[in-house]
């Protein structure tokens, strides 16, 4: 089946459309993960905001609670440039 | 402040806030230390937690026990008044509604206060302005001189028709029991209709409610039977609870104690309450101990509710709770070093 939909496609169009794809496939790995870690964060944000304005001493652990989820959006990024390098 | 289209985020904010208010509220190792300190000592202690800004407000007009007691008072009002700025959309309007609780415990105050003759400044010392009645709107009660020209003042607030109702027979018969009895029962009506009009987390709320009327009318129950009042009770009853104003009757008609005991366990579904109602069939306790018992079971179920539902209502109320016990209990332990009485009585007016 595939073959049969490639008759007709120069090679070069071959190529560009594996290139189109894993443009593709990087920017979806990066733009969910993306949004997966804002959700992650906007609970865990809240949060730490809220101990931080009754105890500043709690601020620099909340600043690390806070970013932990933003290791989704880096697992993410990995892909998406092993998707195009 | 945020609505409630602005997703989970302003709840986890403010329950998170006060949870962390709950956190610092004084430990029962605290109370025990406390209970073995002079007046000028508890004052020095709570200067060092929450009170400070008050304590150093009022420490230039006052001193002992009055300094305490006023302290207090304007704490546990800014306090709620500060949770009432922080708390979005529909739980602001539940906590509102809820803290409405404190224009009824103020009214009868003052008028308990006068007809009782009490000076201003001393009904002053023990209002707390967290409800609708705001303090300017309070001290010009107080500032008035009969009963008569307080319920004239009073024209045009929710609690006026029900005070209006009953207060001739209140007057003469020197007791605001009834009337209060009223205005808890318009109160509770209220939240009532509030919690089932609609509202996202109104289940919660009802939960809460719920609670509450059923802790009320069981700590009535053990009131009335202590008292051996054999009249129909059912007036005295607040509706919208489990029990059915027919059950609440019969519970108080019960002679036997066991007995009465058992019936009430079987009607409740509240775990701590169970525990407690079993413990109690063991041996005799007084009716001090019982209500003491009662608000520690009303604040443990909360506490569980609160983690069920972490970000509703339920952590807010749990705090606000929490918070006025504190505030008893210091009192308690100042009133009582006062007048001398021996720390084992104090202790066990306390809720800890």
């Amino acid at each position: 089946m595939v073959g049969e939909e490639l008759v007709g496609l120069t090679p070069e169009m071959i190529e560009a459309s594996q290139a189109g794809m894993k443009a593709l496939g990087a920017g979806l790995a990066v733009g969910l993960t993306g949004i997966g870690t804002g959700l992650a964060e906007m609970a865990i944000g809240s949060a730490a905001v809220g101990a931080t304005a009754e105890n500043k001493d709690v601020f620099g652990l909340v600043l690390l609670l806070t970013v932990i989820p933003e290791t989704i959006v880096i697992f993410g990024l990995v892909v998406g440039l092993l998707l195009l390098f | 402040m945020a609505d409630i289209s602005a997703g989970p985020a302003p709840y986890v904010y403010v329950c998170t806030r006060l949870r962390v208010r709950k956190a610092k509220l004084i430990p029962r190792e605290d109370y025990l230390r406390l209970l073995n300190m002079s007046i000028p000592e508890i004052t020095r202690f709570i200067e060092e937690t929450q009170y400070k800004r008050e304590i150093d407000e009022l420490a230039s007009s006052f001193h002992g026990n009055d300094l305490i007691e006023l302290a207090l008072s304007w704490n546990l009002a800014k306090e709620y008044q500060s949770i009432q700025d922080i708390t979005p959309g529909v739980l602001k309007r539940f906590t509102q509604s809820y803290l409405r609780k404190w224009d009824i415990q103020n009214i009868l105050t003052i008028l308990r206060g006068k007809t009782q003759g009490m000076k201003p400044g001393k009904i002053r010392e023990i209002l707390v302005p967290a409800g609708e009645m705001d303090r300017v709107f309070l001290d010009r009660l107080v500032k008035e001189e009969t009963p008569e020209r307080i319920l004239e003042a009073l024209k045009g607030q929710s609690v006026y028709p029900a005070i209006a109702a009953g207060f001739s027979t209140a007057v003469s018969e020197g007791s605001f029991a009834r009337i209060e009895n009223e205005l808890y029962k318009q109160f509770y009506e209220n939240l009532l209709s509030e919690a089932t009009s609609g509202f996202k987390g109104g289940k919660q709320f009802l939960e809460y409610i719920m609670l509450d009327i059923d802790i009320t009318n069981i700590r009535n129950m053990f009131r009335l039977r202590a008292d051996t009042l054999h009249e129909d009770a059912r007036s005295m009853m607040i509706p919208g609870g489990t029990f059915s104003t027919d059950a609440f009757q019969h519970l108080i008609s019960i002679e036997e104690s066991k007995e009465f005991i058992d019936t009430l366990k079987s009607k409740v579904h509240v775990k701590p309450l169970i525990m407690l109602l079993d413990e109690m069939s063991g041996g005799e306790k007084s009716l001090r101990e019982i209500e003491i018992d009662l608000i520690k079971v009303q604040l443990a179920q909360m506490e569980s509710l609160s983690k069920l539902n972490p970000f509703s209502i339920h952590p807010i109320l749990t705090y606000l709770e929490k918070k006025k016990y504190e505030i008893f209990n210091l009192r308690a332990i100042a009133r009582g070093k006062e007048v001398n009485l021996p720390t084992d009585r104090i202790r066990s007016y306390l809720v800890m």
